[in-house]
């Protein structure tokens, strides 16, 4: 789901990040799907020199995957030439909260993780190699032991992996897959097609779980490894190749073991960052005990999700539930007739305790869409307005004019004005009903289309995500002059303009902050 | 404040719920009518509680404009017609025998005074709800029994109305409807039965939590679709943002 405002603000993020060249490059690959070199060429107008060092840097902070489609007959011929590069547009879009990561990883780990996490950010991919050497150049550098300490402790996090496979190979199979859902959905715009062919691509490059996570120390003990050669056979041939890309069905030399790249993991990041998101919302609407167990629950299933947007939480046996909410401090006082109860406010159906439980995390997610809708609709229409919204909203289905009015207590007159303004907006959808009878008014039905509304919504976030960025960079340049002002030189007006821009600053990041939350909201979760 | 209801409630008492019709006395003024209002009035009580509009009664009877309105007059004089608002068609003149009280359709519903929206009486219905409410978790019967008891509205009110109610004050998030567990919060409602209970709100303000878009000028601004990074309306000149920024 990319939008068009969100394209914008991509492309402004790699601006400021890496100028203009590579963001041109980047607009391109974001507008027109994947590309080969020779069409970024073409298209971007700049040497072959630039396109290539621009795709470098983009490779290099994770935000463009290389892939070649499989040739048949597995010649390897003009493969060079087949390379199709894509843009990673999530990732591109995590540049923006690398100051929520960086404090997730404070928030659980020593000093010298920190260092190490930021120096990845920072860089976007490292070998181990590379990490020494700057923890070594560092004010109070330290030695190699400490920062392969800190790799490890990332890694068995997950807040680190494996770099995916730089050029994985598409097969035939993938591809027909694609072509036929293109024909399938004829009608469809081109991002879900592209979506569906960006998540082939990904899935293909990212190393096997066990190879993900693995670290090898420079005294060759495995951690989280054990992969020997009775295990290859039963690895299907997706996985095998995967393998291949790595050379790791042969034992890695140390040579070799010193050149893996490492990067965050940003999937776990996004994962843990959902999981607040639902422990806070339930905390909102029902209490501090019932958000209590759904943190409990998602810290205990954290490793067995197979992806960050589960429906649900995965399922878990009452007694299983209790032993993880008394982990937690808090959660000592809770007995057990209690979880249960707290477990049916949480949406579980009743039933013996002998069964799994399970909550529903999509439910959570789509109340605080709601939540964030209405609250716009609010503030930018009025609390009439408010109200039908949030009728049509709970009703799910088509409602007429007069039956609006009537729910909501609002002037028969007034009420199509309202609803009108809306639907302009694009929040509302109407129909009309005609009759073909003598003089008979058109009766006219309103509904909440909630997947095109939050679509709609997810641009609007991008949109000003992008007017907060802006407006935060002009007012930085607006105000140099003062900030080059020596401290000793600052007195009357000049310490006054000073504050100011410390607010205007503060403010304008933390509402940016905030609101890439409400996109993370629309998007990621 | 109880100035206020009883006011209120007085209205509200010779209001479409204190439906009384009048019986035509027999030795009624009719009798002295002239045969163009005789017509008329016939035609007008002949549509009971619906009335009639000044312009179908001369289509109808095909009197001359000047007749029709020197007859209207004098029935009015009489008190045997009396001019109603017609939600519909708020401004035209529309005519009912006295006698009749105007249908739903011509007032709008119970919730309609005088032609318009009741906002007054359902404003402090709403208030009276929360209050309660704010107090404890209640169902629509409870609340409704409180109200008849502290005899705080001279009209009849029914639990539908009170329902309605209710349902308006969860579009405005200011309750939810949710089913009783019949424990902590909800012992005194019978488990499985619908009642009402306050929704959280931000302590500091006693507003809901505003959402992240909500709070930045772009969250409420009309001319979004307008704006661009380098047009007439930009995130750099715009007018919203300076008065955000303003410190």
């Amino acid at each position: 789901m990319v939008t068009q405002n969100g394209i914008k603000l991509a492309v402004h993020l790699i601006t400021n990040h890496f100028g203009n060249l590579v963001a041109k490059v980047c607009e391109n690959l974001l507008r027109k799907g994947t590309l080969t070199l020779e069409h970024l060429i073409r298209f971007t107008e700049l040497t072959r020199e630039q396109v290539k060092n621009s795709l470098l840097v983009l490779i290099q902070h994770n935000c463009v995957q290389a892939y070649s489609l499989e040739v048949e007959g597995g010649s390897t011929y003009g493969a060079k030439a087949n390379t199709q590069y894509l843009a990673i547009f999530d990732n591109i879009l995590h540049r923006l909260r690398f100051p929520k990561f960086l404090a997730t990883v404070s928030e659980n780990f020593d000093n010298e993780c920190v260092e190490l996490f930021e120096g990845l950010l920072r860089d976007g991919r490292l070998t181990i190699t590379q990490m020494v050497a700057r923890a070594s150049q560092r004010e109070n550098p330290v030695a190699e032991d400490v920062v392969r300490d800190s790799l490890l402790k990332l890694v068995t996090a997950r807040y680190v992996e494996r770099c995916p496979v730089p050029e994985p190979v598409i097969s035939k199979l993938d591809k027909d897959e694609t072509t036929a859902k293109k024909r399938a959905a004829k009608s469809a715009k081109i991002n879900e097609i592209t979506e569906t062919l960006e998540q082939s691509v990904l899935a293909a490059a990212v190393p096997m779980e066990v190879i993900r996570f693995s670290v090898t120390t420079n005294t060759g003990s495995c951690v989280n490894r054990d992969i020997s050669s009775n295990s290859s056979p039963i690895i299907g041939v997706g996985e095998k190749r995967k393998l291949d890309a790595y050379g790791l069905d042969k034992e890695p030399s140390a040579e070799e073991k010193e050149l893996v790249l490492w990067r965050a993991n940003f999937e776990e990041f996004i994962r843990g960052l959902r999981h607040k998101a639902c422990t806070e919302n339930v905390r909102k609407r029902l209490d501090d005990d019932a958000a209590m167990v759904l943190k409990a629950i998602l810290e205990e299933t954290r490793s067995a999700e197979e992806k960050v947007k589960m429906e649900s939480s995965v399922p878990l046996s009452l007694n299983t539930i209790f032993e993880a909410v008394i982990k937690i401090e808090v959660g000592r006082t809770m007995t057990f007739d209690r979880v249960q109860a707290l477990l049916v406010q949480l949406g579980c159906p009743q039933r013996s305790s002998d069964a799994s439980f399970s909550i529903g995390l999509n439910n959570i997610i789509e109340l605080a869409r709601n939540d964030e809708v209405e609250s716009i609709v609010k503030n930018r229409y009025g609390q009439e307005a408010y109200r039908m919204f949030r009728l049509l909203s709970k009703s799910g289905c088509l409602l007429e004019t007069d039956k609006i009015a009537n729910d909501t207590f609002v002037e028969k007159k007034d009420t199509p004005k309202i609803l009108y303004k809306l639907w302009k907006d694009d929040y509302l959808h109407m129909e009309k009903l005609a009759f073909l009878g003598f003089k008979q008014p058109d009766f006219l039905l309103w509904k909440v289309n909630k997947l095109e509304l939050w679509k709609h919504i997810l641009d609007e976030m991008c949109h000003a995500a992008l007017n907060l960025s802006i407006r935060l960079a002009y007012e930085k340049e607006k105000d140099n002059e003062v900030l080059n002002i020596p401290k000793e030189k600052r007195v009357g007006p000049v310490v006054e303009r000073f504050k100011r821009i410390r607010k205007v600053w503060l403010l304008l990041e933390s509402a940016l902050m905030k609101l890439d939350d409400a996109l993370m909201l629309f998007h990621d979760f | 404040m109880i100035g206020g209801f009883a006011e209120i409630g007085m209205r509200r008492l010779q209001g479409p719920s204190s439906l009384k019709r009048k019986q035509p006395d027999s030795g009624s003024p009719s009798d002295s009518l002239t045969d163009a209002e005789r017509i008329l009035y016939n035609l007008i009580r002949g549509k009971q509680d619906m009335g009639i509009w000044s312009r179908d009664m001369k289509r109808e009877t095909n009197l001359p404009d000047q007749i029709v309105n020197k007859s209207l007059k004098s029935l009015l004089a009489k008190q045997l017609i009396k001019e109603v608002v017609n939600i519909q068609k708020k401004g035209s003149k529309h005519y009912m025998a006295t006698e009749f009280e105007p249908s739903k359709e011509i007032t709008g519903g119970e919730w309609y005074a005088d032609g318009s929206l009741d906002v007054a009486f359902i404003s402090i219905l709403k208030d009276q709800c929360l209050k309660y409410i704010s107090k404890k978790v209640a169902t629509a019967d409870e609340i409704l029994d409180w109200m008849k008891k502290s005899r705080m509205f001279s009209v009849d009110l029914t639990t539908k109305q009170i329902e309605q109610i209710l349902r308006a004050l969860v579009l405005d998030n200011d309750i939810m409807e949710i089913k009783s567990t019949g424990y902590g919060d909800f012992s005194s409602v019978k488990e499985g039965r619908v009642c009402y209970k306050c929704t959280k709100k931000d302590s500091r303000r006693g507003e809901p939590n505003a959402g992240a878009m909500a709070s930045i000028p772009c969250g409420v601004c009309p001319r979004i679709s307008h704006c661009t990074p380098d047009g007439i309306i930009s995130p750099t000149t715009c007018v919203y943002y300076t008065k955000w920024l303003d410190f």
